[in-house]
């Protein structure tokens, strides 16, 4: 049964994954541009200039991975709900299961652009000369793109999965939680002036840090690096 | 007698705009079951109902002799469905969705998915996208079909199809009946059509079953008499009066459209004192439309 549906699924998303499997595999390309130090060279002020320059591109990545795990994620319900969701009802399959299904399946297709990327960073690690102390993590960017690109899958499969109704409920008590935080920030405020408890950064740093659920997103995202 | 399908006072509603109320209906095992119904009666509402897509409110539903929704897995093994609305999926071709929905049933004949698709004309490379909607209506009754499920469940499978295809579909669907001794259940408002082939008959009408019966029991039982002298009220009569119209310019003659009628309850009109002058047989969808219209309330608003 999954290898069916993970082929239904991607028949479903194959046009729409293409650009996104290109600008995979030709960002690291992309980045590299223009490094053209020679082996033996000193890390001086010059490379760190360039590292500096090359972190202007550094946020694409998790962009790209978080576009790509929505795009996978909506494709995956996209016919199912045009349909009322009826064909899979009316399999012989628990609903768990069925969803359990569909899930392995756009998590297995998360695989494609993460290896285009994965050789794309490798093309892009063997096409420059580092120079002496900066290596290239083309493994580590790929696994890191790989691990992004299925959160940003995971969360979006399950917001999709719901009816719009369950999705807009969702959606307003995130955007309800946030509100309210900033109304009891403002609130205390005006009471207790010395007291800073800023809600709406503190989750987003909960999110992100180190050990959060998005954390991977605010990682390291260098090809390059010392 | 077994029932393929059972419901016991199921109840269910859609806010305040539509309501099925103490639902009871019974499929016997083997017969082919007609269920009749204007558009917006309830049928397909019944029909996800006992299909498990949704959860009634009150009652018990029972297919092939297990509990709805508790054994729904394999229930649904045995059960070939074809929906009101095409479900399959566009990008895929016909041999892809074959194969992606063969998947999921262990009772799946190939051999017969193919000589059905050579029987009904559809190519194995067409795109789904690119099929006309006869093809499509015939795609859906192909699906159910190669299951070789013990029960068809029709939604209005030949809705808007031309006569060609419906002919077709609906011989395909006789010919696995007539072998595999499977029960259909089959909804539409296509009187006419269910008249041919249907042994069982049961209609419904904003939400409630009107009639239940054999066919023929239907199609005999339900008459237009013509009657003079006929009393104002009808004490212990042996027939129901679904309606009763008085002739225009002819004294005191009456239509009358009746139930359960049979040729010896002459002799109580006689007895009650009226004349009767004629009965009239009448078709499935004449009898349909009496019955409907002698189940709504005279206001003629919704219950």
């Amino acid at each position: 049964m999954y290898h069916p549906m993970l082929f239904v699924h991607w028949k479903q998303a194959k046009f729409l994954l293409i650009p996104f499997v290109v600008a995979a595999f030709g960002l690291p390309l992309l980045v590299v541009q223009g490094y053209g130090w020679g082996a033996g060279v000193e890390l001086g002020l010059e490379a760190y200039r360039i590292l500096a320059a090359y972190e202007v591109w550094l946020p694409l990545f998790p962009l790209l991975a978080a576009s790509i795990g929505a795009v996978i994620a909506l494709t995956a319900w996209n016919w199912d709900h045009r349909y009322g969701h009826v064909h899979a009802l009316s399999l012989p399959v628990a609903r768990w299961e069925y969803a359990a299904m569909k899930m392995g399946a756009g998590a297995a297709l998360v695989l494609v652009p993460s290896a285009a990327l994965w050789i794309g960073a490798h093309l892009a690690s063997a096409s420059i000369a580092l120079p002496d102390g900066l290596r290239a993590y083309p493994n580590l960017l790929a696994f890191r793109f790989f691990l992004a690109t299925l959160v940003s899958y995971a969360l979006f499969f399950a917001l999709g999965a719901g009816t719009i109704r369950t999705t807009m409920w969702v959606v307003s008590a995130v955007v309800g939680l946030v509100v309210g935080g900033e109304l009891v920030r403002g609130v205390l405020a005006m009471v207790a002036p010395s007291m800073d408890l800023d809600v709406m950064t503190n989750a987003l740093l909960w999110v992100m840090r180190a050990g959060g659920p998005f954390a991977v997103f605010t990682g390291n995202w260098a090809l390059i690096d010392v | 007698m077994n029932n393929a399908i059972e419901l016991r006072d199921v109840s269910w509603s859609a806010g305040k705009s539509f309501a099925l109320r103490d639902l009871s209906l019974r499929v016997p095992t083997g017969s082919i079951y007609g269920f009749l119904g204007p558009n917006g009666s309830g049928k397909t509402t019944t029909i996800r109902l006992f299909m498990g897509m949704m959860r009634p409110e009150r009652g018990e539903i029972r297919m092939l002799g297990k509990s709805v929704p508790r054994d729904m897995k394999s229930i649904l093994a045995r059960v070939g469905y074809v929906p009101e609305r095409p479900h399959v999926y566009p990008a895929l071709t016909v041999a892809e969705q074959l194969r992606y929905h063969s998947a999921f049933f262990r009772s799946w004949d190939r051999g017969w998915a193919k000589e059905l698709m050579g029987r009904l004309q559809l190519e194995a490379e067409q795109k789904i996208a690119r099929l006309s909607k006869g093809e499509t209506g015939k795609l859906l009754p192909l699906l159910a079909l190669a299951q070789r499920p013990n029960l068809l469940v029709l939604d209005e499978p030949t809705e808007g199809l031309d006569p060609v295809v419906r002919r077709d579909v609906i011989a395909a669907v006789l010919d696995y009946v007539s072998e595999a001794s499977a029960t259909v259940f089959i909804s539409s408002h296509l009187v006419h059509e269910l008249e041919r082939i249907c042994d069982w008959v049961g209609m419904m009408d904003r939400g409630r079953v009107v009639a239940e019966m054999p066919m023929n029991q239907f199609k005999n039982g339900i008459k237009r008499l013509r009657v003079a002298d006929a009393p104002a009220t009808l004490n212990g009569s042996p027939f129901t009066v679904l309606s009763r119209l008085s002739e225009n310019g002819a004294g005191s003659g009456e239509t009358w459209i009746v139930r359960g009628w049979e040729a010896p309850m002459r002799y109580y009109l006689e007895t009650v004192g009226a004349t009767l002058r004629d009965v009239i047989d009448l078709d499935l969808e004449e009898s349909f439309v009496d019955l409907l219209r002698s189940s709504r309330p005279p206001s003629g608003g919704r219950q």
